[in-house]
């Protein structure tokens, strides 16, 4: 049987792999395996000197988080500001591309709102956490000052140190600013579909509603993976607002990990290894749920294809067993 | 027939939540642009107004008196920003295209090790990296800001999303067939094709670059080359005399090349890049 | 001002670059730990510490990046008295391990009660400082007599918790750790009764300190007028000056203050100065460093600034030197000619340098955080307590008596 020699590119792979592969060791092995490293160790203290590695009980630090009453508080914040930030966000962001992307609906200005939709974006959180702690202050304000022209409240009333608000309102920050770049991702998702399908299927008949589920939808899978993850990894690393907002209070309310871990490494006391230990399990965490989501998302075709392939490799190689007696 | 009708009342809708949401997302930007002509006392006193004052020109003063010399951050933040965007978006390509067009034995392996990377929370490592810099003295070096995007994780795990139904092999083939080299494959004819995600992700990129304070701020102390959220937040630097009205201006000179960018390049999301390079 | 020092001394010889990095978001103290602690040339020669964190750098994990003050070729016995500098930025200022002083401040943060001289004439008849005090103080008793008095008439006394949170602070007996643990002093536990109180009777307009709301009760602006605040000089210069809603008397309530003693003395703020032992230069930063501290002849950092021609806006301050204050003339226009020297320099000596720990600052956020929530009236005083405890030990690793 003559065998057909295949030229293989697999080689370029690697090539093209290399910048990344080079940069990432050189700018951030050192820092990620110091991390992992002191997970396991005893290290605290400004001076970083003289640490041990906790051969008696290694994962003491893990437990201690595990155990650790604000870290379970800062966990359980997380999960629910990002859940009321990231439902609304992805429902109005899908909403916004099936309007947008939809080559029949004629919409004046659509370059206008797609620009504007994005703004909130560009500003640095730490303005937006003033601007939006000077909105709702007490007791003066202007939300104050709303309430009390409404009549609903004869003196000022402190809306921050209520803690569902306090989680609304960040929860709802993130919500802004982020809205904008998730539609703009999945529109530039859509433009990447061929207009062709879209042409066949308002051929066939399909209405607004359909196309979208059925073919916009679909398309979109990997895109869509893309942004739940990333919106998941953000979410559970949420930083920069809790922090600059309301500091992870009122009373630890809006406390998140990133900010605990923070805290466990800048706010006195230095305790790196804690801080380190909780990086770690906040990693696991994350990576548990991106799997979860791979796997919902999976390219079904894909899979079906590497299965059969894996059937036929099989069969082969039992044929050629079966051919060789 | 196409079911075609566009009902006048889903197109108010339509209208009615984007004008919402654009006076919503407006709305800090207004504020800002306000403040930054108020003085500080009376930002103390009221932090939002919807109406300007007249203190533009004293607050200009300030924020020049400060050291704050505006063409000198611009010119840095300019030069880092895009340096680290170009870095980050063409080589996140390259690896994404390594990752889609090539079949190699470790290819499973290495993305999921990309992946992971991503997932690290980004301020533990931080503390490594200030390490390292302070310990190999390359502190104050504008190449420690460009260079490490060129891992950028996250930007790899879009453009490959992006490329695996965007891109076809078969495009690959007759290229390789009409004698193309791979370098030159991807250069000319996969990078056009992922036009809308490299405009997209070069937006980001440059904003987050733009907009990123800690780590310049830890890693450059020659004055030379500060970048602009560094000067602007000199301005913020005694909590007892903090001028507000000049920090208000100075984040508004921040911000605005930031939305010039963003109008240039948002044109490759407006339009329509009509695809369809595989005919028949 | 290292500008003002170089232009007095030319053959000074160095050419100093400064980097200065905003305390605000956090940002200084990581910067300034990975300067000292990586070394070599990039680390500085001299630098900063403000009072939240000074002891972290004088006494705490940095101190050992400090050189003594006695290497820098200064003179400590004599030049401190000399200068007659207030004990307790000494105290701040010297390292237990080797009881050698390393920082000292430039400015002296003694507190006093800052009051409105028309309510105090509306309220207790006469504006006079010295039987303001005595109205006022001594004690908190007499404090809250004064504010139920001024309540009666529709004053606040204070703008909110955190004005007098600072008193207490300071004149507790003990600091929050003890043998490595966390101690509650009874003077800072009874700190909740008091912030409750004050809300209770209304008392305060229950302001968050450098809050939006907290500015307009400088200009009598808030739901009720406020009598007074508690703060050293700088908070007269730089806080309630451009605050009080004008520049010169009939404006706001500018000219319409006073200073007198306040019923617990304190103090609150202030920079310290450290040399980096590792210094090539140690000399020359000993000339710049004790030309700022320790100076007290009229050519000193101190005398200027304590007479008005340090900055450009003619701003006095009280420096730490009380020999250089014995010398200077504190009476502005803010405070209707009164010379507030009089009253802050005594005000130095009841300051305690020796209730601080390194973790003041972290600790005071979560405290604060608490008291809020009790005074609010959301939870019991002793799941306050109990949450204090566990908040600091999650997140400092320090654990309650």
């Amino acid at each position: 049987m003559k065998k057909k020699k295949q030229f293989s590119y697999a080689k370029y792979g690697y090539i093209f792999c290399l910048p990344f592969t080079i940069a990432f060791l050189i700018f951030s092995l050192y820092p990620t395996v110091y991390t992992a490293v002191i997970g396991f160790t005893d290290l605290h203290g400004l001076t970083m000197t003289n640490f041990h590695f906790l051969t008696d009980d290694p994962f003491k630090n893990f437990r201690d988080i595990l155990n650790n009453a604000t870290f379970l508080t800062s966990l359980k914040n997380t999960c629910r500001i990002w859940v009321s930030n990231f439902i609304p966000q992805i429902l109005l962001a899908l909403l916004l591309t099936a309007w947008y992307s939809d080559p029949r609906t004629k919409l004046k200005g659509q370059g206008f709102f797609k620009v504007m939709f994005y703004m909130p974006n560009i500003i640095t959180a730490a303005s937006i956490a003033i601007l939006f702690k000077a909105l709702f202050d007490y007791p003066m304000s202007p939300a104050n000052d709303i309430i009390q022209t409404l009549g609903l409240s004869s003196g000022p009333v402190n809306l921050l140190i209520n803690k569902t608000i306090a989680r609304g309102v960040v929860a709802f920050i993130q919500f802004w600013m982020w809205y904008g770049y998730t539609t703009i991702i999945l529109i530039s998702g859509v433009l990447g579909i061929s207009t062709e399908i879209f042409e066949a299927a308002a051929v066939d008949g399909a209405n607004r509603v359909q196309t979208f589920f059925l073919i916009t939808l679909p398309n979109l899978k990997t895109i869509l993976l893309f942004t739940l993850v990333t919106s998941l990894i953000g979410g559970l690393n949420m930083f920069d607002i809790p922090k600059l907002f309301l500091l992870g209070g009122p009373d630890n309310s809006t406390l998140t990990t990133s900010v605990f871990i923070y805290n466990q490494a800048f706010s006195g006391g230095y305790l790196y290894n804690r801080a380190a230990a909780a990086s770690m399990i906040m990693f696991v965490i994350i990576s548990v749920c991106a799997a979860i989501l791979f796997y919902l998302l999976r390219d079904r075709d894909e899979a079906k294809l590497q299965k059969e392939i894996r059937k036929q490799k099989k069969l082969m190689k039992g044929g050629a067993r079966y051919a060789e007696k | 027939m196409l079911k075609n009708k566009d009902s006048r009342g889903r197109k108010i809708l339509i209208y009615a939540v984007s004008i919402l949401l654009t006076l919503l997302s407006i709305m800090p930007f207004w504020i800002m642009i306000m403040n930054a002509t108020r003085s500080t006392t009376e930002i103390q006193q009221h932090a939002i107004s919807l109406i300007p004052s007249g203190y533009l020109m004293k607050n200009l003063a300030i924020l020049l008196g400060k050291s704050f010399n505006p063409a000198v951050g611009f010119m840095n933040s300019l030069v880092i920003s895009t340096g680290a965007t170009l870095c980050a978006v063409y080589f996140s390509t390259l690896t994404a295209y390594g990752l889609v067009v090539y079949e190699w034995r470790l290819k499973k392996i290495y993305f999921s090790f990309i992946m992971a990377i991503m997932m690290i929370p980004a301020q533990v490592t931080m503390i490594g990296f200030y390490q390292m810099c302070y310990r190999l003295h390359v502190t104050n070096n504008i190449l420690m800001l460009i260079l490490p995007a060129i891992a950028s994780p996250a930007m790899v795990f879009f453009m490959r999303q992006y490329m695996y139904p965007s891109l076809s092999l078969e495009i690959v083939q007759s290229a390789r067939i009409d004698g193309a080299g791979e370098f030159r494959i991807f250069n000319t004819i996969a990078l056009p094709i992922m036009k809308p995600a490299l405009a997209t992700q070069a937006i980001f990129c440059f904003v987050s670059n733009w907009n990123n304070l800690f780590t310049p701020l830890v890693l450059l102390t020659d004055k030379k080359k500060y970048t602009m959220p560094i000067m602007v937040s000199l301005l913020r630097g005694d909590i007892y005399k903090t001028e507000y009205g000049s920090v208000y201006l100075g984040l508004t000179l921040t911000v605005l090349p930031l939305i010039i960018v963003y109008l240039l390049l948002s044109k490759y999301i407006i339009a329509g890049v009509a695809l369809g390079s595989v005919k028949g | 001002m290292v500008q003002k020092y170089i232009d007095a001394n030319p053959d000074f010889g160095y050419s100093v670059s400064s980097t200065i990095i905003a305390t605000t978001d956090g940002a200084y103290q990581p910067a300034l730990d990975q300067a000292l602690a990586a070394g070599g040339d990039d680390a500085p020669d001299m630098y900063c510490a403000e009072s939240a964190f000074v002891l972290k750098y004088t006494q705490g994990d940095a101190a050992e990046y400090a050189a003594p003050y006695a290497d820098l070729g200064i003179d400590v016995a004599k030049e401190t008295k000399d200068a007659a500098i207030a004990q307790y930025t000494m105290d701040i200022g010297t390292r237990p391990s080797d009881k050698q002083l390393v920082g000292l401040g430039y400015q002296a943060t003694g507190g006093a009660f800052i009051y409105r001289r028309s309510i105090a004439k509306d309220v207790f008849g006469t504006d006079d400082p010295e039987k303001i005090a005595a109205e006022v103080g001594p004690g908190w008793d007499k404090f809250f007599d004064a504010a139920s008095k001024l309540k009666a008439k529709g004053y606040g006394i204070v703008s909110g918790d955190g004005d007098i949170w600072h008193a207490v602070e300071n004149s507790s007996d003990q600091g929050w750790l003890v043998d490595g643990k966390l101690h509650i002093d009874p003077k800072r536990e009874a700190f909740l009764d008091y912030s409750k109180k004050l809300k209770d009777n209304g008392y305060s307009n229950d302001t968050k300190d450098w809050d939006d709301a907290w500015f307009a009760d400088m200009k009598g602006e808030g739901q009720q007028p406020i009598f007074g605040f508690f703060g050293p000089a700088w908070l007269i210069n730089y806080t309630l000056a451009p605050n009080c809603g004008g520049e010169k008397a009939g404006e706001g309530t500018y000219g319409d203050w006073a200073v007198c003693t306040s019923p617990i003395g304190f103090f609150w703020g202030g920079t310290w100065v450290l040399a980096n032992k590792d210094s090539a230069k140690k000399e020359a930063v000993g000339k710049l460093i004790d030309w700022i501290t320790l100076n007290c002849t009229k050519d000193g950092l101190q005398y200027a600034w304590a007479n008005g021609t340090m900055n450009e806006n003619g701003t006095k301050d009280c420096v730490a030197s009380g020999t250089v204050m014995g010398m200077s003339d504190g009476s502005i226009d803010f405070l209707g000619g009164q010379n507030m020297f009089d009253v802050f320099v005594p005000a130095n000596q009841y300051a305690k340098g020796t209730n601080l720990t390194q973790y003041d600052e972290s600790i005071n956020t979560i405290w604060r955080d608490q008291v809020r929530e009790y005074s609010a009236g959301n939870k019991t005083k002793e799941q306050t307590l109990a949450d204090f405890k566990q908040n600091v030990s999650d997140n400092l690793g320090i654990e309650a008596e």
